[in-house]
């Protein structure tokens, strides 16, 4: 048998150096070294963006994209896409806050984030049902709802700004875990919302590595054809990875609402890309089976310091773009190469 | 022995096409059986019922004493019924333990996913299995991707889920048809240690001389119905196939007529890093060249080196004496030169376009009409000459492809090469996964081209069919041409041994 498997590693050997091959099975690594890069260059270029203010702005602005770039790791993952979170997020937000507003201005927090999480799962399980039912590529099952869902908020719900969020909302943005003030600088302060990044990301990480769930979301997408005839029921897969999706876009709407402390029914939508982007830099494939919380946590990261420090190094704002486009193609050609 | 599986009365029909008709069986464990048949014969479909991906329109299967009138396939490995399918159904993206031992938990879940994932037992589950097989059980080794291994590991790899899941009986879909011969007789041996272990094995295959070379029993299907079952050893070849096929097939050489003098394409010192160097040979006008050797001799690259495909770094081609390069498949269809690939499914066909787009697709620049644009009509001509001329059975050109028969498929493919008027074709593999009666067929129209003046190299790894059909056969290996026979008069055994011998160990069979 041995002689079987001698030709792997020799092979392997011959054609790439070990440290790229080291690099090749932690994509994530790539993604941090795209970090420290754009955080050195930054940094050379104007000192000032070393304090904590801006590490704390940086995670306080992932927060959001980082609920979202979870649901669709986990969609990614099982090798289907998912563009229409962002309307979702939206949908629910918006009607939440107006029916809170109207019904119970009271309401803590606790049951809002559960109203929230309801109304995406319910959400995203329609999407998960249509790929099934209709056979329908999931991209444009998605296309197609994210529309739906925008047409639906702003036509039944409403499309005016709501400045009065309602008190247990303000309260939970306003709410700071960690704050400091250093004695030159910014005051610094981390708000509590960025646990549910924590939680989320837990919960996915969880999910993803010791389940069966998991397993069978990662088999999916090395395989459909395949996953099916080992067992795996793609048909509840299909409604679960679209629902979690959907759960955690409604999760993300509520903290949009609450941080901002306004609620605009024209918010998020058009940000899809910004948000798969992330999760591709993370080290996900397009095309299914692939994929780690770390990576999508740091593809956030990166995406979010571009979009927000290289104001800091006198790079104008429309030139972020370009900046992080160049980085989605360095970053596609590297995951290509390193893959046999 | 003990009943395990009993097949009672099986019927399937698909759009008006009756694939069961009536099927029974009786599967005993720890024996070995073959399924044989002509493409079409509903082979697929019966193994599709018993793995549980389709459900029969009338009968039912009786597994340990349970009935069962359809299963799903969770049931199916439930019921200790595990199908290895010819694609082996392993995810590229999931490790080694992964791949074998997940289905075990799923399986004693009883299908449902909301389980926490006990990684302890999924490591010591796939170990064993792994031990079973002679692979390593180390950590490396199960935590590796399978995407990263070769495909005899990876067969090796499909048994072992088969081990884990304590399967009683496992059903193979043609798992040799890519695996060079040392590495099918490793496979035997598996096989025979999970017959002693009272499994029973299923294989579906085209290749007699193995099923002969393993023995057991053979159960022959031919239009939906069981024609044939016995102990295998009770049969000959020539019997089989008469039973396969409903006639009588010849084995003898197809070649009979001289090729002519005239050298129509040479290569010299023909050179590509890592799959061969020192390459020379030539072919002359209506000469069939065979080029043989194991899968790592090199004979593949070189295919593609003279499709233009994956190109030599150093060497001479001329083509009627005048020295031509080829750098990409477009080159290779200027000067004239055909290559019909190994995997028609994955390289070659558009599987779910029309014939006549199939076969006019090489051509297209010449089909111009008016205003630039295609001329309908000498599409369908053309198209239409083509499957007049190969016999291509279908009612209509407008039928996709992936509507044939796989000996039709080829005969697609062969034709659209055939519009390019070719002066040399290249055939890889050219009947891999073709079912006996088609084989014939295609024979037949590889030695008409031949005698048209046109030159025709085969690369295959099946001997019969070379020593059939070629003038000379070539054998290479690392990389090199050992050894040029003269197919005249050569015979099988003596191909193989030269075979073996070059990769270091001497034939014994």
């Amino acid at each position: 048998m041995m002689v079987l498997l001698a030709g792997i590693p020799s092979a392997a050997a011959g054609r790439t150096v070990w440290g790229w091959n080291w690099l090749g099975r932690r994509p994530w690594a790539f993604t941090l070294l795209l970090i420290s890069l754009v955080s050195l260059v930054v940094g050379s270029i104007n000192p000032a963006f070393f304090q904590l203010s801006n590490l704390f702005d940086i995670i306080r602005g992932s927060v959001v994209q980082g609920l979202f770039a979870l649901g669709v790791l986990v969609v990614l993952a099982a090798g289907s896409l998912d563009v229409s979170f962002t309307a979702i997020a939206a949908l629910s937000m918006y009607t939440i806050t107006n029916a809170v507003l109207d019904f119970t201005p009271g309401m803590p927090i606790a049951p809002i984030f559960l109203a929230g999480a309801t109304a995406g799962i319910l959400l995203g399980a329609l999407n998960g049902l249509l790929v099934l039912g209709l056979k329908v590529p999931s991209l444009i099952v998605t296309i197609g709802t994210q529309y739906f869902y925008r047409g639906l908020l702003l036509t039944f719900v409403g499309t005016a700004l709501i400045a009065n969020v309602p008190a247990s909302m303000e309260m939970f943005g306003k709410s700071e875990l960690i704050s400091f003030q250093p004695e030159h600088g910014m005051r610094a302060a981390l708000p509590t919302f960025v646990l549910v990044l924590g939680v989320a990301a837990v919960l996915t990480w969880w999910l993803l590595n010791r389940t069966l769930l998991g397993r069978a979301t990662y088999a999916m997408g090395g395989g459909l054809g395949i996953a099916e005839r080992l067992g795996y029921n793609v048909a509840t897969m299909h409604v679960f990875v679209f629902s979690y999706a959907g759960m955690l876009a409604g999760v993300a709407g509520i903290v949009h609402v609450s941080g901002n402390r306004l609620a605009n029914p024209f918010d998020l939508v058009g940000s899809e890309l910004d948000v798969i982007a992330a999760v591709i830099l993370g080290g996900a494939r397009i095309t299914g089976g692939a994929g780690t919380v770390t990576g999508t946590l740091l593809g956030v990261a990166l995406v979010t310091l571009v979009n927000n420090v290289l104001i800091l190094a006198g790079i104008p704002n429309t030139f972020q773009k370009v900046v992080v486009g160049a980085f989605i193609i360095l970053g596609g050609a590297f995951f290509v190469v390193r893959r046999p | 022995m003990t009943t395990f599986l009993e097949v009672c009365n099986l019927h399937k029909r698909f759009a008006g096409v009756h694939a069961l008709r009536g099927i029974s069986l009786l599967i005993e464990r720890g024996e070995i059986y073959h399924l044989l048949g002509e493409n079409g014969c509903g082979k697929s479909t019966l193994i599709k019922i018993i793995s549980g991906a389709q459900a029969p329109d009338e009968g039912h299967l009786l597994i340990e004493g349970r009935t069962y009138t359809k299963l799903s396939p969770i049931e199916s490995l439930a019921a200790g019924i595990e199908t290895v399918y010819q694609d082996l159904s392993l995810l590229p993206n999931l490790n080694v333990a992964e791949n074998i031992a997940l289905t075990e938990q799923l399986v004693r879940h009883g299908g449902k996913l909301a389980r926490r994932l006990d990684r302890r037992q999924l490591a010591s589950t796939a170990a064993r299995a792994l031990s079973a097989v002679n692979l390593p059980v180390d950590t490396p080794f199960l935590t590796t991707q399978v995407s990263a291994l070769p495909i005899a590991v990876r067969q090796l790899i499909a048994i072992a889920r088969a081990i884990a899941t304590q399967a009683r009986m496992v059903i193979m879909d043609e798992p040799t048809a890519s695996l060079n011969r040392r590495e099918v007789e490793r496979l035997i041996g598996v096989v025979t240690d999970l017959r002693s272990r009272g499994v029973a094995v299923l294989f579906v295959t085209h290749k007699l001389d193995e099923c002969l070379a393993i023995g057991g029993q053979v159960i022959i299907l031919r239009d939906g119905q069981k024609v044939l079952n016995g102990p295998i050893h009770d049969y000959g070849k020539r019997e089989l196939s008469f039973w396969m096929t409903g006639r009588h097939l010849e084995e003898a050489r197809y070649r009979n007529a001289p090729c002519g003098r005239e050298i129509l394409l040479s290569i010299k010192d023909l050179q590509r890093k890592d799959a061969f160097v020192n390459i020379n040979f030539a072919l002359r006008r209506g000469e069939i060249l065979g080029v043989t050797g194991l899968l790592d001799s090199g004979r593949n690259e070189l295919a593609l080196a003279l499709a233009g495909v994956r190109p030599a770094e150093h060497g001479i081609i001329a083509l009627d004496s005048k020295e031509i390069m080829l750098r990409t498949p477009a080159d290779a269809i200027h000067y004239g030169i055909g290559y019909v690939p190994e995997d028609r499914l994955d390289e070659g066909l558009f599987l779910d376009k029309p014939i006549r787009d199939n076969i006019i697709a090489a051509v297209l620049g010449r089909l111009i009409g008016r205003f630039g644009l295609l001329d309908g009509r000498k599409c369908d001509m053309l198209a239409q000459s083509v499957v007049n001329d190969l016999q291509i059975a279908t009612p209509d050109v407008w039928r996709p492809v992936q509507s044939l028969s796989g000996g039709n498929q080829q005969r697609v493919l062969i034709g659209r090469w055939l519009t390019i008027a070719p002066k040399v074709l290249i055939l890889h593999g050219p009947t891999v996964g073709v079912d006996v009666g088609s084989k014939d067929t295609i024979f037949r129209i590889i030695q008409r081209l031949a005698a048209e003046g046109l030159g025709v190299v085969i690369i295959s790894d099946d001997l019969p069919e070379l020593l059939q059909n070629c003038d000379r056969i070539l054998m290479m290996h690392k990389g090199l041409i050992t050894h040029t026979f003269n197919a005249e008069n050569l015979s099988e055994r003596s191909l193989y041994k030269a075979l073996i011998n070059e990769n270091g160990h001497m034939g014994d069979t």
